[in-house]
């Protein structure tokens, strides 16, 4: 028994010794960032639905701190392996870290906080999902001496029911994004009662809140909402419980990324071929790899934006093109995965600039309401944010085009001036989030309605759609 | 477990709630076929639903009826396999997603490669040989991994339920994870979309409906196709089981492993055929249905649910059992989507999965061993 | 008993304990603050979880999936009652707004009655067939969240870090108050698991995994014990539960998926699914793991490193985990033991690698 005790003491010992060691090179990892710049994390996804936004997402922001901040990219195709040398003013900016989400909220929290704990970032940019930034504007709340400004994610509730102090977007919601596509409906395809189909999470249904405020807005009836749940696998009994197609003058649809083909197979087994009049998709009919999977099916239809304006040329957007294709040229610069990032680092220099690299609440006080930004055009190229720091932005509805290779894309045919997250005050912070019955369906005035300008061949007219 | 506790207990607590869930199944029959009321656009009490009684509109009732046998034949492809493998092998293949997700995405490189089109391809370009050998590859492929999981993993933990259920888990884990790294290798312009959703589609034939002559009813080819093959699949797997003597001996291993290894049976070849064959089925059902859906990553954990699920409900082990699991399993899921009531535009039928998954808890408290398990 | 009368095991185990303990309670002070309230706090909070798991297999020969969903469950009721709505308050939910001690003390006692209740209707299952009722449990579960809007939907109920009890304090500007409370639960869950299983109620349940048919006919009623097992687990996974809606601030359906299912069986299964002190040593390896393998991105010939979607996280994970199955399945705590006896002592609980008790037919 002896013997075995002091086995166990040196044991012990042995174990002693390797705590240690953990600690104390726990305790020197944390302690190496002595005289610190500002630290920048950006938050996106590598996994999961959206997994391709990575290198997107991370281009998009690196490529505002190349073009106003000095930095350096290490390598022109693969955007993630780093930026250096990127000083904002006199401070210099260091990118502390990515984040790798998958669009689910558990992970989001593991990555947030590994990129504001772990790495002790002062500022995010992200993140990427709706549902993501549903979660990191209560972390915000929480955390009022870090900045956060939202990266390309859709949901109304960070900025209308939560809007933390700290918490900035600077480019429209997925309400927002779909502004005058139902009136387009309305006055171009005569729709007068239309069904919808929306993915019964916070992102379909905020998607669908802009459809369905914009097309009630001006007369238009929604006469069936209709939920299938993420991942079904299969859509018949949810297309069943739509109206047959000579019962309602269309459909609105925003069922996402992995699952619109699905139900689109599924409809078309129900009831026949699809009629591209008949059908308008979110930004799901037309990014996010739907060019090549669904939209070929659906040449000639509406599609809902998302705040960017392929085929669009002003001196502002061809600027920021231009650079952009030289930094990172496999980056298509005209997807809004990019440019929202873009955008937010862009806001991110300009505050730093004034702020004089003070982070936390001075540089929340410093960070732009107005913003010169490539994809604006009323305000003389300016985005402004309200009151509760969202941006008011022009938006601009798609139509799908077969080019010239046979390839289909979303090209802009309507261009509409300065939405607000408000929809003429349907949306307000007391009003719920939107969900499977909200918005109702109203009849009211938008501040854009009647104004839609028509954009025929990357040129916004004068005439307004009727 | 025919023990005292139960058989006194039968007398007792369970008469009740049997009686009431015999209830419950009549109302929801006396429901469909004649309560309910049409209203079709939302709105309204109890008793409204967007179609009204089947008595009222046979025809939607029927179409419902065809959905909901479609679905349930490519449940029983897919379960089937998962049910194989359990039944002799007593191993729970929790790898059975995964292998369906990887062949999924091998019949749709092979697609891709043979009519070159790039993501979406209209059906008409799609002859139907172009859709056999996608799978015709993709089978192949996915029996030759299975059985070398079988091999070096199962065969020597044979009878050690819990671990293999466990081994096979770590196994999805991995292939799950490399799928999202190679697939779908099919991208244009470099950008890369790992695991993202692609069709594979139906040769051009089968995009059309067929008049049924009963009730006006037009229904498409292809889902009719999905029933054609549920039931060759079916049929097949009777035969074999039956009638042929690799069935016999399989089902003599299924009834007592060690009589039939002594009988001079090699139950090792036995074991490896059945796993073969399991992996097989998860390759054709995900053939079949990711040509009527798509295939994408995540789908792994949706269809070793829906396997679960059919099985567990069906009864371990047993083919009858996973048709039994498949067809109640479609009809609950297709018919509370399209029958529960409208009562506002928020309310009912989005609670659909939620009723399915509390009946199979119910089936599973008055049945631990499922509709067609032996024993309980 | 003095350390004198202690086996070697025993005498090198409590060393080992005695010293993480300290460690632990010393660390917010000395240590990095990283690891205090990420990797040290998950530890606890997911050793707690994954310590009910171990505690019905080990002692109840049950492996239960329907962990997660309970302690998701806890989350969700916890977040419905405690958190206040309205303009700057969370945006899902019921926003009851209830006193954040009672919101604490009803969501875990309604977990534990579901524990129960679901322990009654699985109590007549065994080996694989409990194992999947389990999981039918945590996929209604997981639908119940995501499609029930009114108490959480899809993206769940957040802001409930904000919401805590007055005793307990604003956990957000003093991270370590968290750190202490799950390091004192987790070792109240110990000690009460260790006190439970020497009751006579513990010593009948390891009777009912061990030998169900004759303890029955010896007058044992042996679906009221597995109930009563599994409302236990119930509570501590509940326990787990609220620390974690209070660590992440918030709950959705993905925390109770079954990705994250798997998870918590893959944290039991490497720590050893026959001690209880294998819950933290798993949970512990585990967030290791989820930390650190995440950044590194240059292991060869698996897929990585070149592309970027191979989440090098769950190829390195699903290897690491196979590995323990294939070598040792009773996980690091099996292999530990073995350094001190090459047989096991029929005491400790079977092993997973023993078969499973046949199916009655």
């Amino acid at each position: 028994m002896r013997r075995h005790k002091l086995r166990s003491w040196k044991a012990a010992a042995v174990l002693t010794l390797a705590v240690a060691g953990v600690s104390v090179w726990a305790a020197t990892s944390l302690a190496a960032s002595g005289a610190r710049p500002v630290r920048v994390a950006i938050m996106t996804d590598c996994k999961g639905a959206f997994a391709f936004g990575y290198e997107y997402d991370i281009g998009g922001a690196q490529g505002a701190f190349a073009q106003f901040a000095g930095g350096k990219t290490k390598s022109h195709a693969k955007p993630s392996a780093g930026m250096t040398g990127i000083r904002a003013g006199n401070t210099p900016v260091q990118i502390v870290g990515y984040g790798c989400g998958n669009d689910t909220v558990p992970l989001a929290v593991t990555e947030t906080k590994r990129l504001m704990e772990k790495l002790n970032a002062d500022v995010e940019i992200g993140p990427l999902s709706g549902d993501e930034a549903v979660f990191t504007a209560n972390y915000a709340k929480a955390h009022p001496t870090k900045t956060f400004i939202i990266g390309t994610a859709g949901s109304q509730d960070p900025t209308m029911q939560i809007h933390p102090r700290n918490m900035f977007r600077y480019y429209g919601d997925g309400a927002q994004w779909n502004a005058g596509i139902g009136e387009i409906a309305y006055k171009k395809l005569g729709w007068r009662k239309a069904a919808i189909i929306m993915d019964d999470y916070s992102f379909g249904w905020t998607s669908a809140a802009g459809m369905i405020a914009d097309f009630c807005a001006v007369g238009g009836d929604i006469v069936k909402r209709v939920f299938p749940p993420l991942n079904t696998t299969d859509y018949a009994p949810f297309v069943r419980q739509l109206p047959n197609p000579n019962q309602v003058d269309g459909y609105f649809s925003t069922v996402g990324g992995t699952g619109t083909s699905a139900m689109l197979k599924a409809f078309e087994q129900a009831y026949g071929k699809l009629d591209p009049k008949q059908w308008i998709g979110n930004l799901f009919f037309g990014f996010l790899g739907a060019d090549k999977v669904v939209a070929p099916k659906l040449v000639g239809a509406y599609v809902g934006g998302f705040g960017n304006m392929p085929g669009v040329h002003t001196p502002a957007a061809d600027a920021y093109r231009s650079f952009m294709s030289k930094l990172y040229p496999k980056l298509p610069n005209d997807d809004s995965f990019v440019y929202n990032y873009y955008v937010g680092a862009k806001a991110l220099v300009i505050g730093l600039q004034k702020s004089k690299g003070a982070v936390g609440v001075k540089l929340q006080a410093a960070l732009p309401r107005a913003l010169k930004s490539p994809f604006q055009i009323s305000n003389g190229g300016i985005v402004k944010l309200d009151s509760r720091r969202q941006a008011i932005q022009d938006q601009y509805q798609l139509q799908l085009v077969k080019n010239a290779d046979g390839s289909v894309s979303p090209t802009v045919v309507a261009y509409i001036p300065n939405v607000d997250q408000s929809f003429g005050g349907l949306f307000t912070p007391s009003s719920p989030p939107p969900g499977r019955a909200q918005p109702p369906c109203k009849k009211l005035a938008t501040p854009w309605q009647g104004k839609i300008q028509v954009v025929t061949d990357g040129k916004v007219t004068n005439q307004v759609i009727k | 477990m025919p023990d005292r506790e139960q058989v006194s207990s039968w007398l007792t607590w369970r008469k009740w709630p049997v009686l009431l869930v015999v209830a419950l199944i009549a109302f929801a029959f006396a429901y469909v076929l004649f309560i309910t009321k049409v209203q079709p656009f939302g709105g309204g009490n109890w008793r409204t639903t967007t179609f009204g009684s089947a008595v009222h509109d046979p025809s939607s009732f029927l179409k419902i009826v065809l959905d909901s046998l479609t679905f349930a034949s490519a449940l029983f492809i897919v379960a089937s396999g998962f049910a194989l493998i359990f039944g002799l092998m007593r191993t729970v293949n929790m790898a059975h997603g995964a292998f369906y997700l990887l062949a999924g995405y091998i019949a749709y490189e092979v697609q891709q490669g043979m009519t070159g089109q790039g993501f979406s391809i209209d059906s008409s370009n799609v002859n139907t040989w172009e859709w056999l050998v996608p799978l015709l590859v993709a089978a192949p492929c996915i029996m030759v991994v299975g059985l070398v999981v079988q091999q070096a993993f199962l065969r020597w933990t044979q009878g050690q339920e819990l671990r293999q259920a466990l081994i096979t888990i770590a196994v999805s884990v991995i292939v799950a994870d490399q799928i999202i790294a190679h697939f779908p290798r099919n991208t244009s312009q470099g950008q890369k979309f790992g695991g993202n959703a692609v069709d594979l589609t139906w040769p051009g034939w089968t995009d059309r409906f067929v008049n049924l002559h009963v009730g006006g009813v037009q229904y498409s080819l292809a889902r009719l196709v999905v029933l054609a093959i549920g039931v060759a699949v079916g049929l097949g797997l009777w035969v074999w089981l039956y009638r042929t003597k690799t069935g016999m001996k399989i089902r003599a291993g299924v009834d007592d492993e060690k009589m039939t290894s002594a009988l001079g049976i090699n139950i090792q070849v036995t074991f490896a055929i059945t796993f073969a064959v399991g992996c097989l089925l998860a390759a054709l059902g995900a053939v079949v249905w990711a040509s009527q859906s798509n295939i994408s990553s995540g789908q792994d954990g949706q269809w070793l649910l829906n396997s679960l699920v059919v099985v567990i409900v069906g009864g371990m082990g047993s083919i009858f059992g996973a048709a039994a699991g498949a067809l109640l399993y479609a009809f609950v899921a297709n018919f509370s989507a399209t029958y529960l009531p409208t009562t506002g535009s928020d309310c009912c039928t989005q609670y659909s999965t939620i009723v399915t998954f509390v009946l199979i808890a119910l089936v599973l408290s008055f049945r631990p061993r499922g509709l067609f398990g032996r024993g309980a | 008993m003095s350390p004198s009368t202690w086996t070697r095991q025993q005498q090198v185990e409590r060393t080992i304990a005695a010293l993480a303990l300290v460690v632990v309670i010393v660390w917010p002070t000395f240590g990095s603050a990283y690891w205090a309230h990420q990797i040290l706090i998950e530890t606890f909070l997911f050793g707690i979880a994954a310590s009910s798991l171990i505690f019905l297999s080990a002692y109840g020969g049950m492996i239960s999936l329907a962990q997660t969903a309970l302690f998701g469950i806890t989350g969700i009721i916890l977040g419905n009652l405690a958190t206040k709505g309205g303009p700057g308050g969370t945006s899902k939910g019921l926003h009851l707004g209830w006193d954040p001690t009672l919101a604490l003390v009803f969501a875990i006692v309604a977990t534990t009655i579901i524990g129960l209740i679901g322990g009654a209707v699985a109590s007549r299952s065994t080996g694989i067939y409990f194992l999947m009722i389990t999981l039918t449990y945590s996929v209604i579960a997981t639908y119940t969240l995501g499609q029930v809007t009114k108490i959480s939907g899809f993206s769940g109920i957040g802001g409930i870090n904000r919401y805590t009890p007055g005793w307990i304090g604003d956990i957000l500007a003093h991270p370590n108050r968290l750190y202490y409370i799950a390091l004192g639960t987790a070792i109240v869950v110990y000690a009460l698991i260790r006190f439970v299983v020497r009751t006579p109620f513990g010593i009948s349940l390891q009777g009912v995994r061990d030998e169900p048919v004759r303890m029955s006919s010896l007058g044992y009623a042996v679906p009221l014990h597995r109930t009563l097992a599994f409302g236990l687990a119930a509570f501590i996974a509940a326990l787990a539960g609220v620390l974690y809606a209070w660590w992440a601030g918030q709950v959705a359906p993905g925390d109770v998926d079954l990705p994250q299912t798997i998870s918590l069986l893959i944290m039991a299964v490497i720590g050893g699914l026959v001690r209880i002190e294998g819950a933290w040593v798993g949970a512990f390896a585990f967030i290791l793991m989820q930390n650190y393998i995440t950044s590194n991105t240059h292991v060869p010939l698996l897929g990585f490193g070149g592309t970027l979607f191979g989440g090098s996280f769950n190829t390195i994970i699903g290897i690491i985990f196979l590995v323990i199955v294939v070598v040792s399945p009773d996980g690091l705590m099996g292999l530990w033991g073995r350094i001190f006896e090459p047989r096991r002592r029929s005491t400790e609980g079977p092993s997973i690698a023993a078969p499973a008790a046949e199916p009655t037919k």
